[in-house]
């Protein structure tokens, strides 16, 4: 047996009973002082929202205008969740330039992301040159199906996001 | 006739006899879903009649293939999955794996990046250690303290969220140093932080730990002797509840901890024996007020700067292997990291203390109740993402 | 420090071949004959001016091509044992010719030494196909008991079917969107294709 047995006396039994009384007063001052004296900490969601931190690493958003299909974010995700295909733009089309002023060389004709798939690093928005990939404070977006977890960003319903998100 | 055979005193006719009843252990499984088991551990338990006679563990419920994972996705994309294995304490992970490769590399790391890490890196073993306090305390059946442990976490995991970006998994420490900067505003949080939680770790100690029925129940339990601990290869809190000073912070230092000045807190038998439940217990309280005195020589010591290294853009380590070890919160962890000179690593072979803490229930499981049992496994403070990786 | 170790280690075992591994970067190591690893192993605990009571972890690694010169494949086990009494660390290393599934590479168990042995061995065993000889509780420890094929292995393909489920259901791999790429650079590529080829008979027509 692993229990130590020591040897009950008459004195260890009162020691005991005493014992027992004092720590568990200690304890219910303790948290008889949370009933009047300590302010609540809970926060009524869904009436009273958090507002998250704006560095928060939240839903994925890309910019479609922005976005000069680098391939690069498709190369540093490591759960290769991002799916891009682009064709160049003709030559005779009229020159374009981002937001931060890169030419955009390349037409954009899918860009998917499996966010079920997504481990939310933010490697990508790392290596994103002109910054059209970025993460948002998004945080309440579950789904019915796991097949609406697959977010294309040329599609004007997720397209008309960016009047909330980019200032 | 009747009255014979109904008389039990063994002349044979009395098929109760003891000769002629069989007794057999009782296997109960404490299966993978189970409140106490800290995650989809499975432990086949078998009792003599409420005293464990056997206790087998099963484990690789969570095994999500880490290593085969490392060895397809380039060095700086590994971080993430670093983080997944102990989910509760994502900041010691990624710190091993990063201070395994800059040793090989050779990189020198910006001074305000190293006191940034250190203070990320204790900050994140006193939430730890709060969880701790608060799921032992749940598994012994007292509810209250889970809630104010959670309470005092949850401000940690805000700091966390508004320096690194998210609250649990936060590939924050990079090779070479580290991805955002800490503001000003923040740092005064951290001190805030930490003054408010010395009076709340007193609270916790009277309210569990001096607590009559939590002492009856976790002293004298599970008692683990220095020559068992070594030999089964246990470290961290465990080693140092058997009264055994070891901590890789002070024999092989890194970062810069030899520049800091803390005690390494030894169990020493207060309730019971040395290198019960209650040691470990007590070794985790002691350890958080220990951090505390770290993070508030750092920020007092925190030098201006860059925050990150001189690192190439596409990183190839050289042709050799490396054994690094850090202490975290759990024990000690290892990565063993082989390269063959390309921009994948060759082989990552992760050493979780877990996984070892976990081999010790069969020695230590005999002889107790099964009650006594739960107390244990919630002592060894496993996190199941650790064990199966 | 290793060179001493290996002097020492080749006078107690007689046959044990040690050589350090001297690293320039990284860490150095002791190369060990395999067959007698067991008593390096119990020379090394039991000996007064060393002391290494404490075995960390074995991790083994899978080189089917050989390592360094050497072409044969192996499969290399690390031990690495730690004095916490002394404050000391070393790699030992120990290499097996590779094998296939029935017949696996053998290495003698060193529970008898520590027993931290134990569940570090059935995780070599588990994940790379190591046949520990003597060891007490030989089964995996990760994966599922009636698993087949070992993962860390550098040729491991995984099983289609187990149990009754497929390991690698189509529906959960993207093939719509990958299919989209993989088209749409083929497309490139044929219209670059043809933009050259004008551009070259244009040239030979001028």
């Amino acid at each position: 047996m692993n229990t130590h047995q020591e040897e009950l006396t008459l004195k260890k039994y009162f020691q005991n009973i005493w014992n027992g009384i004092r720590t568990t007063i200690k304890g219910l001052s303790i948290t008889i002082k949370y009933v009047y004296d300590v302010k609540p900490v809970t926060v009524e969601y869904p009436e009273v929202r958090e507002i998250l931190p704006e560095g928060s690493r939240s839903r994925l958003f890309n910019d479609a205008q922005n976005c000069i299909s680098c391939d690069q974010c498709a190369v540093a995700c490591p759960v290769d969740c991002i799916y891009i295909a682009s064709k160049p733009r003709p030559k005779d089309a009229e020159k374009i330039k981002t937001s931060n002023g890169t030419p955009i060389r390349r037409e954009l004709t899918q860009y998917t992301i499996d966010t079920s798939l997504c481990c939310y690093c933010g490697l990508c928005t790392t290596v994103c040159p002109t910054e059209s990939l970025t993460h948002t404070t998004d945080h309440e977006y579950a789904s019915y199906t796991i097949d609406q977890m697959k977010y294309d960003y040329l599609d004007p319903e997720v397209v008309a996001w960016r009047d909330r998100i980019v200032k | 006739m009747d009255s014979k055979e109904n008389s039990g005193n063994g002349n044979g006719h009395n098929k109760y006899s003891g000769e002629k009843l069989k007794s057999e252990l009782l296997t109960v499984n404490m299966g993978p879903q189970h409140p106490a088991t800290h995650g989809v551990l499975r432990v086949e338990v078998k009792t003599d009649s409420e005293v464990v006679a056997e206790a087998i563990p099963h484990i690789g419920y969570l095994h999500r293939c880490f290593e085969k994972h490392c060895e397809n996705i380039d060095y700086r994309g590994n971080i993430p999955f670093c983080d997944r294995m102990d989910y509760l304490a994502a900041m010691h992970m990624e710190l091993g794996y990063c201070l395994a490769i800059e040793k090989m590399i050779g990189t020198e790391i910006p001074r305000r990046a190293e006191y940034i890490r250190v203070i990320v890196t204790e900050l994140q073993r006193i939430a730890s250690h709060l969880l701790f306090t608060g799921v032992y305390a749940i598994d012994l059946g007292a509810f209250t303290p889970f809630l104010y442990c959670f309470d005092q976490r949850e401000k940690i995991l805000r700091l966390f969220e508004e320096i690194s970006g998210a609250r649990l998994l936060y590939n924050y420490i990079w090779i070479g140093g580290v991805w955002n900067d800490i503001k000003d505003g923040q740092l005064t949080r951290i001190k805030e932080f930490c003054d408010n939680l010395i009076p709340e770790l007193d609270k916790y100690m009277n309210l569990v730990g001096q607590n009559k029925i939590f002492v009856e129940r976790t002293a004298n339990i599970g008692i683990m002797t220095p020559e068992m601990c070594y030999n089964y290869g246990a470290t961290g809190p465990i080693l140092r509840g058997s009264g055994v000073d070891w901590d890789l912070r002070k024999k092989k230092p890194y970062s810069i901890y030899e520049e800091l000045d803390f005690d390494v807190p030894v169990g020493e038998g207060l309730k019971g024996t040395v290198g019960d439940c209650w040691d470990r217990f007590a070794v985790r309280q002691q350890e958080m007020r220990e951090s505390v005195k770290i993070i508030k020589q750092c920020l007092d010591g925190i030098e201006e700067g860059p925050i990150m290294g001189k690192v190439p853009k596409v990183l190839k380590l050289p042709k050799g292997e490396i054994y690094m070890k850090t202490e975290c919160a759990r024990g000690e962890l290892g990565y063993h990291i082989v390269s063959d000179g390309g921009k994948v690593p060759y082989r990552v072979k992760a050493k979780s203390s877990c996984f070892t803490h976990t081999s010790m229930l069969p020695e230590v499981a005999p002889g107790l109740l099964i009650a006594d049992f739960v107390a244990v496994i919630g002592s060894i403070d496993i996190v199941l993402g650790e064990v199966d990786r | 420090m290793h060179k001493e170790l290996a002097d020492y280690l080749n006078s107690v075992v007689s046959g044990a071949d040690a050589k350090a591994l001297e690293a320039e970067v990284g860490d150095s190591s002791i190369l060990v004959a395999t067959e007698h690893i067991l008593k390096v192993c119990q020379a090394l605990k039991d000996s007064e001016e060393h002391q290494y009571n404490v075995l960390q972890t074995i991790s083994g690694v899978d080189y089917p091509e050989g390592v360094g010169e050497d072409k044969t494949p192996v499969i290399e086990v690390n031990y690495m044992i730690a004095s916490f009494i002394k404050n000391t660390e070393v790699i030992l290393k120990v290499r097996v010719p590779r094998g296939d599934d029935e017949n696996l590479p053998k290495v003698d168990s060193v529970c008898s030494v520590w027993i931290a042995a134990d569940w570090q061995e059935r995780e070599c065993y588990d994940l790379l196909g190591v046949d520990f000889v003597g060891h007490p509780d030989p089964r995996r420890i990760l994966n599922p008991y009636d698993w087949k094929g070992h993962p860390l292995r550098k040729d491991y393909k995984a099983q289609e079917v187990y149990q009754g489920m497929t390991v690698y259901p189509e529906d959960k791999q993207n093939i719509p969107e990958q299919d989209f790429v993989v088209e749409q650079n083929r497309l490139n590529d044929e219209a670059k294709a043809a933009a050259k080829k004008a551009r070259e008979e244009s040239k030979k027509d001028s």
